[in-house]
């Protein structure tokens, strides 16, 4: 089986119109396409580095008010520029693009215009008949080093795809103590998120982000974000799009659906992670699907600091007995612990790491509250060890 | 339980209520007796108009019932127009015209679309009704916003030239709704599309231009949300800067500043919700106080029912967005009364069936709620209602029969009793509407309401009839059930963090999609009677040129070094005020005289964060 088409899709700067590509991506994922969805109001700078790590085949801009002209023109001139235009660009707005406009912008490099009352039926033929098929290797000048890890990324992917279960052999060391030494040498440190749907997770990584990007002003980060996929189908990647500040120079970003594995991970996730922990970074940080929490997703090898992050919402007491993962991590964040069940949740839950005896932290942070002094307090708890 | 809980019970309460009283009238004579005499007595004082056909006809049409039980059971169900709870209209008299002869009756003429209050207009009703038609403003309000504030100027002097009134509608390009400077990096492209570019005050000083802000016969409607506080500070200044400090108590008009349909649809948000709504409180608080006609905020069902919502999701959502902000803005101790009648709303509408109906359910559920939840008075019951025919239904394939798609809508609009309206041009699905189809767009209103005699000569021409009132109890019943709905995340605010509002109208939008092209929802001309091969219509372009964008942008640069040294301090002073937790707004009308729209967001956005949107 060959590897699902990945396509990154995005609204352009100062455009919040995204009924349309909300509608696009949910039909290219029903066709087994993997969609990487930046959101809306995104910068041609910030779709271009998002289409260069993702790899994707190929980038559909969806436009509705106006200077999609000079926006499209833009996007594909970048991507020119930095020797990735192998990413073909495509999209459309309705009846606000022209032929005429069509004419210009496919003479400056768009693949693609859908007009007017395209069906959505046409559009997943164009995506399959087009974007489908294996990467072609670089040609021209040297790629940039983000092209080159993120086809690597790919191939690592690619051979998993259709091998369920079965381990592809692979080009990345896969001696975890080997790894270990590996990122110790190079001061890379990993941390595992982990935890249930809607605790926040995406939203705490890419405030720690923020932190790190401005603590440490040459400090490059890489996340490698899950997403389920769809049975039978392809994957909405949409963490990007909740992830302003990681959108930046400094960060490298892939999404990856579990393409039908349980446990919040993709079964290439270890052997990509492994070759991120490798490649010069200061911190990795992989974040898994929301999951039940029933065992640890990370190989512990690899991930320096695993953390926990919870809902004060997760129910009784009894509940709390069930997840395993409280058992493992070294970090337990209690998130939106505004709310008001937090302070029996934080009680419950400290009871409970205290059982343990294995000096667990507790952490209670409200990550959509700016300037969290909570997240302060875990980012200090994970980069200590560096600062010291 | 949330006030939206308390609404729903407040209506089953009310409905229950309206049983009992019809059979009350029905067993209590006396009872029974006082509604039919209230019946006579309105019939008999209805006044009696002639059409230029000579043809007399009442200036309101009542249903032909003389039991008491149907009687009360229409009072009160329903309600006179202008009466609780006010199915048939906000107003008294809407669109009639004015009554040449004074044939019966001593009533008076009241205010056509809403602005001017019944209570103030009935009692020197007399005078009002003679001969000499009273000043009026036509309803007609037509969004309008192209390249720079000068282009957009010219648009507004085109389009009110030949009007009594002047009712401006301002559309802003994609720069300023996201609070962001023309000169920002990668935006030139965006200057003055889809709208026009405001970067600083005195951008608003050359939109009205000509126009006298102060006068009671102008009245500027601004679409925005995000920075609207910051917009609506930069409006402010330029009236004061062009007709003195006491030209502030008479402005008139509407900013949109509807933060909780951002983020359920439009996706135009800047700051985080919470900081958005401080803002938007600060400034309701602020201009409810100081400028009591206006409207500081326009709650919107438009872009949900654009971005794919069913007509119920549309309006229920609206509606209880309308008592969230009711609810956040009682509990900081503003009067209901105070803020009430200064809320206002904006409905979309389609072609779907409900909206035979939907406003005028909206309308009722808003003043039971108001009356029985938040202990409103009459002026703040009323919900007054913006409508703009649906931007979506339009299609681009033989895009001319966009003109009876929205004459279609128009009629549906007025039926509803709209007290203001947008009509689409034809050409929309294209281009910002170039001068030949907003032109004919404008037309399509006047044909409606002064040329034909649909809705001139009585009220209630087109209610109540079996199928209206079928649409009615099927849209008021599916509404409550959305409100449980909402109600049970905790109420708005956490239906939003659950991304409920988001998800059900993706869903809705998809399957509108999908019923397009299975046949269920027949398009005419793209999925049926689609044998024209359809080419691209050849028409007219409106595209800000090049030099423009440039030369705003140049403007913006020489204010921004003319102002350079009393910016810094200008915005140390807002973050101080922002950050002690007071009443910004009164700051920010001092701080817009020296700085960019950028800038203040820029410097707002370091002390409350940005908006992280949801997908």
């Amino acid at each position: 089986m060959a590897a699902p088409i990945r396509v990154l899709t995005a609204v352009p700067i100062c455009d919040g119109h995204d009924s349309a590509i909300n509608t696009i991506n949910l039909e290219f994922i029903r066709h087994g396409i993997e969609v990487v969805y930046l959101g809306y109001h995104r910068y041609a700078t910030d779709m271009v580095r998002a289409a260069i790590q993702e790899d994707v085949k190929a980038l559909g801009i969806s436009s509705y008010n106006g200077g999609h002209v000079e926006f499209f023109s833009e996007v594909a001139r970048l991507l020119k520029k930095q020797g990735a235009d192998y990413i073909k660009v495509f999209g459309g707005g309705g009846g606000t693009i022209t032929g005429n406009d069509d004419v210009i912008m496919r003479k400056n490099g768009i693949d693609k215009i859908f007009f007017a009352g395209t069906s959505l039926a046409d559009m997943v033929d164009y995506v399959h008949k087009h974007y489908g098929g294996t990467h072609k290797p670089f040609r021209g000048r040297k790629p940039s080093a983000d092209m080159q890890l993120a086809r690597k990324l790919t191939e690592i992917e690619d051979r998993y795809a259709g091998k369920k279960g079965k381990r592809p052999t692979s080009n990345v060391q896969r001696s975890t103590s080997k790894g270990r030494q590996g990122s110790k040498k190079t001061g890379t440190r990993v941390f595992g998120f982990t935890g249930p749907g809607g605790a926040g997770k995406t939203t705490l990584i890419d405030e720690l982000v923020l932190r790190l990007l401005h603590r440490e002003p040459k400090a490059r980060i890489a996340i490698l974000s899950h997403d389920p996929s769809v049975v039978g189908a392809g994957a909405l990647l949409g963490d990007r799009a909740t992830m302003i500040n990681s959108q930046n120079e400094r960060v490298f970003m892939r999404s990856m659906a579990t393409r039908g594995q349980a446990g919040g991970l993709s079964p290439a996730t270890e052997d990509c992670l492994m070759l991120l922990a490798q490649s010069g970074f200061d911190y990795v940080i992989i974040e898994t699907v929301g999951t039940g929490q029933e065992a640890m997703p990370f190989q512990t090898g690899l991930v320096h600091k695993t953390v926990l992050v919870m809902n004060p919402d997760y129910g009784s007491r009894l509940q709390l007995q069930k997840i395993v993962m409280l058992d493992l991590a070294d970090i337990v964040v209690v998130n939106k612990s505004d709310q008001e069940r937090a302070r029996t949740a934080t009680s419950e839950i400290g009871s409970r790491l205290d059982q343990n005896k294995r000096s667990q932290i507790l952490v209670s942070t409200v990550a959509n509250r700016h300037r969290d002094a909570g997240v302060d307090e875990l980012c200090d708890l994970l980069t200590e060890d560096r600062r010291l | 339980m949330s006030k939206l809980g308390q609404v729903v019970e407040a209506v089953e309460n009310y409905n229950e209520f309206v049983l009992k009283e019809v059979k009350r009238a029905r067993t209590d004579e006396t009872f029974g007796q006082q509604m039919v005499d209230r019946w006579n007595d309105v019939k008999s004082k209805t006044p009696i108009g002639t059409a230029p056909t000579g043809l007399k006809l009442p200036r309101l049409a009542l249903p032909e019932i003389d039991e008491a039980g149907e009687i009360t059971r229409y009072l009160l169900g329903e309600g006179l127009p202008g009466e609780f709870p006010f199915t048939n209209g906000a107003y008294r008299e809407m669109y009639l015209e004015p009554l040449r002869e004074l044939e019966a009756g001593s009533y008076g003429r009241v205010g056509k679309n809403g602005k001017n209050g019944h209570k103030k207009n009935g009692k020197n009703g007399a005078k009002a009704a003679a001969p000499k038609a009273v000043e009026v403003e036509e309803p007609t309000r037509l969004f309008s916003g192209l390249g720079l504030a000068e282009d957009t100027n010219a648009r507004f002097h085109f389009l009110t030239g030949h009007q009594r009134s002047a009712r401006l509608s301002t559309a802003f390009d994609g720069p300023t709704l996201y609070g962001i400077d023309s000169d920002a990096e990668g935006v030139f492209g965006k200057i003055g599309e889809g709208g026009l570019a405001i970067d600083t005050y005195e951008d608003m000083v050359r939109l009205y231009d000509g126009f006298d802000m102060g006068s009671s016969a102008f009245s500027a409607s601004m679409t925005i949300s995000g920075p609207a506080p910051i917009i609506m500070a930069m409006y402010i200044a330029a009236a004061k800067k062009r007709f003195g400090p006491n030209v502030v108590p008479n402005l008139r008009g509407t900013i949109q500043a509807d933060i909780f349909k951002e983020v359920q649809a439009q996706n135009e948000t800047i700051f985080p919700t919470e900081a958005s709504l401080r803002f938007l409180c600060d400034m309701i608080e602020w201009t409810t106080k100081e400028m009591p006609r206006w409207y500081p905020v326009s709650i919107s069902g438009y872009h949900i029912g654009e971005a794919g919502a069913t007509p119920v999701q549309q309006a229920a959502y609206t509606v209880s967005n309308g008592f969230a902000y009711a609810e956040m803005l009682a509990a900081r101790g503003i009067p209901v009364d105070q803020f009430g009648p200064r809320l206002s709303f904006f409905l979309d509408c389609g072609l779907d069936v409900e909206y035979i109906a939907l406003a005028r359910v909206s309308r009722r559920i808003w003043a039971i709620g108001m009356r029985d939840v938040f202990g409103a008075g009459p002026k703040a019951q009323m919900f007054k209602l913006h409508t703009q025919t649906s931007g979506r239904s339009l299609v681009a394939a033989e895009f001319k029969n966009n003109l009876t798609r929205t004459a279609a809508e128009l009629m549906l609009a007025y039926m509803n009793g709209t007290n203001s309206c947008h009509s689409n041009s034809a050409d929309e699905p294209f281009t910002t509407p170039s001068e030949e189809w907003i032109r004919l767009a404008a037309h399509g209103q006047a044909i409606l309401l002064d040329e034909s005699g649909i809705f001139k000569h009585t009220m209630n021409m087109l209610s109540g009839s079996p199928g209206m009132k079928a649409v009615e109890r099927a849209v008021e019943a599916a509404m409550l059930e959305e409100f449980r709905q909402i109600e049970e995340f905790g109420g708005v605010l956490p239906a939003i963090e659950h991304r409920y509002q988001r998800s059900q109208i993706q869903n809705a939008a998809h399957r509108y999609e999908e019923q397009i092209y299975n046949g269920t929802r027949p398009i005419i001309a793209l999925t049926k009677y689609n044998d024209l091969k359809d080419e691209m219509p050849e028409v007219k372009m409106v595209r800000t040129p090049r030099a423009k964008k440039q030369l705003q942008v140049d403007r913006l640069a020489k204010f921004k070094k003319r102002n350079a040294e009393k910016a810094k301090r200008a915005l140390d002073k807002l973050a101080e005020v922002v950050e002690s937790g007071e009443n910004c707004f009164p700051t920010l009308i001092e701080v817009v005289e020296v700085c960019s729209l950028g800038q203040i967001t820029g410097r707002l956005q370091e002390i409350v964060g940005h908006f992280r949107p949801m997908v």
